[in-house]
Order: structure tokens, then sequence, then C-alpha cells
């Protein structure tokens, strides 16, 4: 349980953490963009060159970084066993018996899995160094010419914040109910089918119940303080860009056009 | 047979940014058969420590030992469900793991998992909401509709139900009234004596330590304090002023006559018979 750290904000002292939110986000955007454009190995190697710069300056621990990628594991695995079966081009590199395997099968799934790596490094990267009060500040901001389409652009970003703000709470929560039914028997690993859903079913009640409690509370909690949904709220911490700001955006935006370069260089 | 704990550590999410040690070499040894209080700030490490004895916490290095069960660091623990049924564990916030629809078949949960046969599993369970004093209107109710209070006492009623020998119970009265957590607290009491229960209580009343545990363990910053006998740990001003606590007004105005020449018996231990006790001496 303790080992999801997806979305998670690890508090450190570091240039990715003093940046503004909205450079972040839109920095983000960018590199997500270029991260799928075809570019080919230069292309990655150049973008991976710096998303791994990136982490080592946001003195983030690349094993936290890896240890987010774990969740994808099976997915990647997925995905290259699919791919080794259906593509069917290229070169004939190996075969056993009925199952063959093409170079572009092979070149297609890594290219998968190095795309999906460097996706999951550039969001870990802005969750990780992002405080969740902020993100929502920048949402909001970089949301706001939606409000003459009548979107509700602050709902919308308090909805996400809270969001995140609960994701280690709820996590938390999960690990004491765990361990709770643990001593009262419950295992999670042996016994029938209709004891293993007793056993999901003693987890997942209390985390309804404690779940809808919360956010009863929380709303209360608001209410108390003066929130009104929809109401025009003034802001106590307003977002100020630095220069490091305009530096990071400026970057990452030559970094996309760059991309595009490439891709269109290549396709000729 | 006891239990002991020698040199345990133990680190919360080890190799990451979050990395924290909430014990620090423990070395410690308890009697069966007692009431053990242990007390210490909050963030002490009393709920972390306490999780050790039924294997819900593996030590990062160190050895617990409970009567024959060895959890050592590093090591496969296998018997854990065998352990789980000897040490009963009441959480902290206990009310929190309700989750069957109605309160017997909440409390016959335990015993069921622990492979009991339905039927005597809520013979169990009905004389364990007895025990601790759930209205026999209430057994069908679903968790949801009773008060926190209530919810607390069917939570230990689930724990009570699997017949442990170990009763670990995390501060089983915070945020009960006073006179409902007395009447646990005396619950507890004739458990420990009637039925030879070893029970270990986390809790920061210093009334109830005074009043019903045997011994103290004192944690400060995941390491152990100190450890005494009840008598010893409330007759000297030093002990409970290392330990950081506030003692009970009887003991506060014991000491201070001690300090001016009146020295009580230490079997005086409540307002009246300190009453009592100084009409007496005064007539003389
Ligand atoms: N899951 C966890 N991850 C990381 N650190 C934790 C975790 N649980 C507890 N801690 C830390 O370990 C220390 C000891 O916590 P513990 O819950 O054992 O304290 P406690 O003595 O029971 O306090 P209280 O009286 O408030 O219940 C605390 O400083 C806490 O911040
Ligand atoms: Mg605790």
């Amino acid at each position: 349980m303790k080992n999801v750290t997806l979305g998670q904000y690890i508090p450190l002292d570091s240039f990715f953490h003093r940046l503004d939110p909205r450079s972040k986000i839109c920095a983000m955007m960018a590199l997500l963009i270029a991260v799928f454009i075809p570019t080919g190995w230069w292309g990655y190697l150049i973008i991976g060159t710096i998303v791994i710069f990136c982490v080592l300056v946001s003195k983030l621990q690349l094993d936290f970084i890896f240890k987010a990628m774990k969740p994808m594991l099976t997915m990647l695995l997925f995905l290259g066993i699919i791919n080794i079966l259906v593509i069917k081009t290229g070169d004939l590199w190996l075969s056993f018996g009925p199952i063959n395997i093409y170079s572009d099968a092979v070149i297609q799934t890594l290219y998968i899995i190095v795309r999906l790596m460097m996706m999951i490094m550039i969001t870990t990267l802005l969750t990780a160094t992002t405080k969740p009060m902020d993100m929502t500040l920048g949402i909001e901001d970089l949301l706001l010419p939606l409000e003459k389409l009548k979107v509700p652009t602050h709902d919308i970003a308090m909805m996400i914040s809270l969001a995140l703000r609960f994701i280690p709470t709820l996590i938390e929560e999960a690990d004491r109910i765990l361990k709770a039914q643990a001593s009262r028997g419950v295992d999670l690993e042996n016994g029938s089918l209709k004891e293993k859903i007793s056993a999901v079913l003693s987890l997942i009640v209390p985390m309804f119940v404690s779940c809808f409690q919360r956010a009863d509370d929380l709303a209360d909690a608001m209410e108390a303080r003066g929130y009104v949904v929809g109401a025009q709220r003034v802001r106590y911490k307003t977002l100020k860009f630095k220069f490091g700001d305009y530096v990071v955006i400026i970057v990452a935006n030559i970094l996309l056009g760059l991309m595009i370069y490439i891709a269109v260089r290549m396709s000729k | 047979m006891s239990i002991r704990f020698e040199k345990v550590d133990y680190e919360y999410s080890p190799n990451t940014p979050f990395a924290f040690q909430a014990l620090k070499e423990i070395d410690l040894e308890l009697s069966l058969g007692k009431i053990t209080a242990i007390i210490g700030a909050t963030g002490s490490g009393k709920t972390t420590m306490v999780q050790h004895l039924n294997a819900l916490l593996l030590p990062t290095a160190g050895k617990v030992t409970v009567q024959d069960f060895e959890i050592e660091a590093n090591k496969r623990f296998t018997q854990v469900k065998a352990l789980r049924q000897k040490v009963g564990l009441v959480f902290q916030f206990a009310e929190y793991q309700l989750f069957e629809e109605t309160l017997i078949k909440d409390v016959a949960f335990g015993p069921k998992n622990f492979g009991v046969a339905e039927h005597e599993a809520e013979e169990i369970a009905k004389s364990c909401l007895r025990t601790v004093g759930i209205d026999e209107l209430d057994y069908e109710k679903s968790p949801l509709e009773l008060s926190g209070g209530q919810k607390r006492r069917v939570a230990i009623a689930g724990i009570l139900a699997m017949s442990p020998e170990i009763l670990v119970l995390d501060e089983p009265t915070a945020g009960l009234d006073p006179q409902g957590a007395k009447q646990m607290m005396d619950l507890f009491k004739k458990l420990n004596s009637e039925k030879k229960i070893t029970i270990l209580i986390v809790t920061h009343n210093m009334e109830h330590v005074l009043d019903y545990c045997d011994e103290v363990v004192v944690l400060d910053h995941g390491k152990v304090l100190m450890q005494t006998d009840i008598n010893t740990f409330f007759e000297n001003d030093e002990y409970m002023e290392k330990a950081n606590i506030n003692p009970p007004s009887i003991i506060r105005l014991k000491n201070l006559l001690k300090k001016n020449g009146i020295s009580i018996s230490k079997d005086v231990v409540t307002i009246d018979g300190m009453v009592k006790e100084l009409t007496k001496r005064l007539k003389k």
C-alpha cells in the first residue's frame, strides 16, 4: 500500500519546487506532446536526456520515479505480447514454432515503452514538485479563458485539488482498515472464493463509510469557513512568473519545435 | 513465557524521502498476567510498538518474542494467523472497522475467520456484546446506527470474541464519556483477574493508569524512557517529571503532603479514601 507513489507531492527544495505551477503545467503539456511526436530514436534521446536531467535537478530520487512506474509494468508486458503477436512486418528475427518475432514488433514495443516511461517521468516531475494547493491555483488560472464559456473553472480546479489532496489520506485509511481486519483474522491471500469475497468486503465497506463521512465533514468544515459554491473568491496567494518560469516555458517549447522539425525532416 | 522486545527498530517507508524511524532499539520485557500501561506523548511510537505484537508490522531490526512466537527482522514469519488469534489488538479509533449488516455478524466475523462454526460464532458474539454492555435490543441493528462510543464497544467485542490470551488496546477509552470509560476499564480489569488475560493498554489517561494498571512503560521519541511498577512511578515526582506527565490530582496531593512530612499509605488512591485518612489523622 505504501508503495503507491503516483501523484504524490514530495516536499523538497529545488529549482522545480520553486517554479510557478502554471509554467510547470505548460511545460509539461509541451513535453507530453513532444513525446508523442514520432521522431525516431534521435528525438527520444534528446527528450530523454533532458527529462532525466530535470529529474536530477528536482532532487527526486530516481528509484522514486521507478516506483511510480511499477503499476504500469503489467500493462507494458501485455502490450508487448500483443505487439509481438500482431505485427508481422520487418525482418524475421526469431521464430519458435508458430510464433515468429519480427523486427518491427520489437521496435514498436520499445517505442511504446520508452514513450510511456517518459510520460510517467514528466507527469511525476510535475506532481511531485507541486503542492496540491498550488496545482489548483495553476489549473484554475490556465482554465480561466473557459470561464467565458460558462465552464465552472474554479469548481473543476477545487475538485482536482481535493482528489489529489486525499490520495495519501485514503491510502493511509486503507492501510489502517487492512491492518484492523487482519488482526481479526482476515486473510486476503488464502481461502475459498467465498472467504475472499467476504475479506474484500470487510475492506471496502468501511472505506466507503469513512469516505462519505470524510466528504461530509469536509463540506461542513468548508461551509463553516465561508466557502460558497460558485461565489466570487479573492485569493490569499497570487501566482507570479519569475525569470526561471519564462526560461522553462521557452525551453520546453523550443524542444517541442525541435521535435516537430525532426519529425517533418524525417518524413520527407 | 513473556513478551519480549530485543533491540527492535522500526522504520516507516525505508529508502524513500519519507523514511521515518519510529522505534529505536526498543528493549523491553513484559511478564504475562498483568495490566501494563504504555504511555508517552503523541507520536512517541506507542501505536507502532503495539502493532508489532501481532505481526502487523515486522521489525526492521531486532526481535519480538510473544510466548513461543518469534518475530525476527528480515525473516519470514509464518505463523501469522495463530499469533493473531492469541494476541487481540483493538485499534485506535476501532469504530471504523465495522462493516457487517448487523452487530452480531460483525462481532462473529473474527471467530469465523479463525474457523469457528457460524452458529457457535454467533453465540460467542452475543455473549461478548453482553460483556461490553450493548443492549440486547440493538444486536440486530446496523453498526452505522450506533453512536461513536457504542461502535467502539462493538469493536472491542469483536476482538474479545476471538478469545485472545493477550489483549492489546490502543487508546480504547479515548472519546468515551467518563462513565463509559470507567465501565470499559472495569471490564478490562475483570478480564484480567478472572480470565487471566494479559492486558497492554495504550492510554493518555493517568487516572486509569493509577487505578487499573500494574506496570507502566514510558515511550519517548521511539525509545523506552522507563519501565517501572505503578507505585514506584507515582511515588516519585522525578519520574513523572521525566516522563513529562501530569499526575492525577490525588497523587499530586499525596506527594505534596509527603514533602511536608505527612506520609499517606499507598493504598489510598481515591479522594474519599484521602478525606477519611486525613480526618482520622486530624482527630488524633
Ligand atoms: N504510516 C506511517 N508512515 C510514516 N510515518 C508514520 C506512519 N505512522 C506513524 N508514523 C510516524 O511514527 C511516529 C510514531 O507514530 P505512532 O502512531 O506510533 O505514535 P503514537 O505514540 O501512537 O501517537 P498517538 O498518541 O498520537 O496515537 C510518529 O511520529 C508518526 O509521524
Ligand atoms: Mg497511537
